[in-house]
């Protein structure tokens, strides 16, 4: 079993820089401790207490006071340059995430390349240039005050020190987090999803190899649940704090921030998908299958982006319950290409509580259908009953009919908190009714199957602003 | 049950007891005989069955017959069909869904010839008659809950004296209860205390609050049963059984764990009472299996799986049952227990797409 030292500190702290000393002890006192994810890689973490927080929070807000004199584009060129070493074949540091993403993350090695693939374009010059572009009419304002409304001026500040609190195992999230928040002109704590640690950590130090000054303004820092007083600690510090978590992690670090620190929250999601007549004809719903599949297995299914069912449209060159085949056939072929991960315990249960299930009803000839290989790579089932079903994850999907796209809205009635990605395909004309439809139900965003799993930089996740939402407006009325 | 030969073969064999061993091969011919009964009155389980190559001819072993999930027990007419005399209903909490699932019994006999014997022997295993406390519902006021049902039974066949003190509403008697337990005191006779983890933990926490403690008689005991989802604080089970020694003056070797189902006609107990062991021990017409949660295939003991009890008490529906509860069967057990390890092993989400349960939750509306 491999060891991991998963954190990154500023300088001048025990335990900072780029050691990659695994036996690493923080003021000499060893108290570090060790999380097993996965059978073969061990995550080592220092364990703060409040006052290391504290004196770790405050280094960072030293360091970040010279990210205000920062320009964008220098800001750009230095992350850019950060996150293009991770597309870089023969960079040691893509090296290392590939070599470290697969335990870390619970991914096959074919998955996890996919998952740095899709993440670290968005990490590039070119991608963060077009998510500042964005945000911002005039970029300017994060330089300098620029001319307002009515005469006046605006800039926009960062905050003394962003809080992002990291969830679960989409691979590369966090540290999309932490480039936002130095763009915002913000110093940043992550505490990372334990599947998340290793991406934030390595970024970090290529940080480090090209920018010092931004590397001393992260620190990646782990502290297990329950460690109340270091968590009251660092938030009762923070300007701002970003959290990704299930509705009982957002409301706690709610209750627990002061009322003035605003929050940005992002709950657990889910994704859907609808698949028109015009998807299916003329020999592209073997193609819409393919994209459906990837869109299923990308992530392991554990994306808010993800789909967890799909709506088919009836009245097609093929019917539905064909196209639950066809997609059965597309999740093999992709498990060739991108083999599922191993299945956590709890996933594999809900699993083969939902297969047996679906296969009695499959025998009681009431019209279900489900397509499996032996294993657990991948499921379908096709449902004759078009209401709302959530999958188990675990490459889970459902496959049911509807008469009409036009019914999904009021199918997805009742699910606005938790909605986020709808794919939308073979709609034609009727797109942009649809649309409005979709989104006024509260889906968040609407795009094509091939693009489902990976959302630009510049996306309003969740329907927020990306980076607007981070500063912290300065008006300057002139007379 | 149509099929009265077998019928009585089964009860004769609860009848006499869970100290005589089922061998395998008696076992063996009962689930065959079950099963083929079950693949004449139910259709569905019949192909649901043949599609993995078992049907009537090619028996190898009970070993071979799929297991059903629980959550079958959710859909109408898969696991039981037909007329019945008892409609069980899950608390709605396997699964964490709201939607609630359904067992229907056709025959009453099986569950009281399976529960009598099994529970007199953990928690009466002295002879004794004792009169019996119960903090669970009583069966006219829940007809739905196998629980109450299986006390009911209890109390007309081996304890007569029984008063229960929590209503089908959830409601506790706290007057009730406390005036119970001071007549037991001043009579100093022992009691049978049953009840469910969060009624333990409702009386004992009102106790706390009044500063009131009891020391029921020596040969009192208590039968613990059930989880705390969504009804109370959790409470670790050590921390439950010294709070209940603290304030009922009953000791921790005194407790007995009671697993039971819904899904399931028979129970396990621990055998604490006569052999000081904490863990769960089938009776001879259960067969339990730790099985790899990927390939349903069985683990050898020391490993952790899914629990896959087969029941031959559940004749009525379907016997092989695949549970959500995570358990490991102790090498010390050799073949004859199992420690139940619990639901959800995962300890953190993982992922940013929503939990399906906490979804469905959420639409719905938590748990009755």
């Amino acid at each position: 079993m491999r060891t991991f030292p998963a954190w990154w500190l500023p300088p001048g702290l025990p335990g900072d820089g780029p050691s990659l000393d695994a036996s690493l002890s923080v003021d000499g006192r060893a108290p570090t401790s060790t999380v097993s994810v996965g059978d073969s890689l061990r995550l080592r973490f220092p364990t703060p207490d409040p006052a290391f927080a504290r004196r770790v929070c405050d280094r960072l807000a030293e360091a970040g006071a010279c990210l205000r004199e920062r320009r964008t584009d220098a800001l750009v060129a230095s992350l850019g340059r950060a996150g293009a070493r991770f597309l870089d074949p023969a960079d040691p540091l893509r090296k290392a995430a590939l070599d470290l993403l697969p335990a870390a993350a619970g991914l096959s090695p074919a998955m996890a390349r996919e998952v740095l693939n899709g993440m670290a374009r968005d990490w590039t010059a070119d991608r963060l240039t077009r998510l500042v572009r964005a945000q911002f009419a005039d970029p300017g304002v994060l330089d300098g005050f620029r001319p307002g409304p009515g005469g006046s001026r605006v800039r926009a500040f960062g905050r003394r020190l962003i809080v992002q609190l990291g969830a679960g195992n989409v691979a590369g999230v966090s540290v999309g987090g932490m480039a936002r928040a130095l763009l915002a002109r913000s110093p940043v704590l992550l505490k990372p999803g334990l599947h998340d640690a290793v991406l934030p950590v390595l970024y970090a130090r290529a940080l480090a190899d090209c920018d010092p000054e931004l590397s001393a303004a992260v620190a990646v820092l782990y502290w297990p649940g329950g460690a109340a007083a270091v968590e009251a600690e660092v938030l009762a510090r923070a300007g701002l704090v970003v959290v990704y978590g299930g509705g009982d992690t957002v409301e706690a670090v709610r209750a627990n921030l002061p009322a003035t620190t605003p929050l940005v929250a992002y709950a657990h999601r889910v994704g859907v998908a609808l698949v028109g007549r015009e998807a299916l004809a003329g020999g592209r719903a073997e193609r819409t299958a393919l994209d459906a599949a990837r869109a299923a297995a990308t992530f392991d299914q554990r994306g808010c982006v993800s789909p967890h069912l799909f709506w088919v449209e009836e009245g097609g060159e093929i019917t539905p319950a064909g196209w639950a085949a066809r997609l059965a056939a597309a999740m093999a072929e992709v498990e060739r290409d991108l083999p599922a991960g191993p299945s956590p315990p709890e996933v594999a249960s809900q699993l083969q509580q939902l297969r047996g299930t679906w296969e009695l009803k499959q025998a009681a000839g009431d019209g279900a259908s489900v397509f499996r290989p032996p294993g657990l790579e991948w499921t379908v089932v096709y449902d004759r009953d078009p209401a709302f079903s959530p999958s188990c994850l675990g490459r889970f999907v459902w496959v049911k009919p509807v008469p009409d796209l036009e019914q999904v809205a009021g199918l997805l009635a009742g699910l606005r908190p938790f909605l986020q990605t709808a794919a939308l395909c073979g709609a034609g004309g009727r797109a942009p009714s649809l649309v409005e439809q979709l989104g006024g139900v509260g889906v968040s965003r609407v795009t094509s199957l091939r693009r489902m799993p990976w959302p630009p930089a510049w996306w309003h996740h969740d329907g927020d602003d990306p980076l607007r939402g981070l500063v912290r407006w300065v008006d300057w009325e002139v007379e | 049950m149509n099929d009265q030969r077998l019928r009585d073969d089964l009860i004769a064999v609860m009848g006499a007891g869970v100290a005589t061993p089922l061998p395998d091969a008696g076992f063996d011919d009962l689930a065959r005989r079950v099963s083929e009964h079950q693949w004449q009155t139910n259709p569905v389980f019949a192909r649901f069955c043949a599609a993995r190559g078992v049907q009537p001819g090619s028996w190898s072993s009970w070993r071979a017959l799929p297991p059903v999930p629980a959550r079958a027990f959710r859909e109408r007419g898969l696991v039981s069909r037909g007329p019945c005399e008892a409609i069980f209903r899950t608390s709605g909490t396997t699964g964490g869904g709201t939607v609630r699932g359904e067992h229907r019994v056709p025959d009453l006999s099986l569950y009281h010839a399976s529960l009598l014997p099994n529970f007199e022997a953990h928690l009466l295993p002295d002879g004794a008659r004792l009169p019996m406390v119960s903090l669970i519902p009583p069966p006219r006021e829940v007809p739905d809950s196998s629980l109450s049902h299986m006390i009911g039974v209890v109390q007309d066949e081996l304890a007569p004296d029984t008063g229960y003190f929590v209503g089908g509403d959830g409601r506790m008697d706290e007057a009730g209860l406390r005036s119970a337990f001071r007549d037991a005191e001043d009579a100093g006779d022992p009691v049978l205390v049953v009840g469910t983890a969060f009624a333990f933990v409702h009386l004992l926490d009102s106790l706390a609050a009044d500063g009131i403690g009891f020391r029921l008689p020596a040969g009192s005991r208590v039968m613990e049963t059930g989880g705390f989802k969504g009804r109370s604080r959790p409470v670790p089970r050590e921390e439950l059984y010294e709070a209940i020694h603290g304030r009922l003056g009953i000791p921790p070797r005194r407790i007995v764990n009671e697993y039971g189902m819904t899904e399931l006609l028979s129970q396990f107990y621990e055998p604490v009472l006569t052999e000081g062991t904490r863990l769960h021990r089938p009776p001879p017409w259960v067969r339990t299996r730790v099985l790899d949660p990927a390939t349903l295939e069985a683990l050898p003991p020391g490993r952790e799986g899914l629990l896959c009890h087969f029941d031959l008490a559940n004749a009525g529906s379907v016997c092989c049952l695949l549970t959500e509860d995570l358990g490991v069967e102790p090498p010390e057990a050799e073949g004859n227990g199992f420690r139940v390890l619990g639901r959800n092993p995962g300890a953190e989400p993982r992922g940013c797409s929503l939990a399906m349960d906490d979804l469905m939750t959420a639409v719905r509306g938590p748990a009755r």
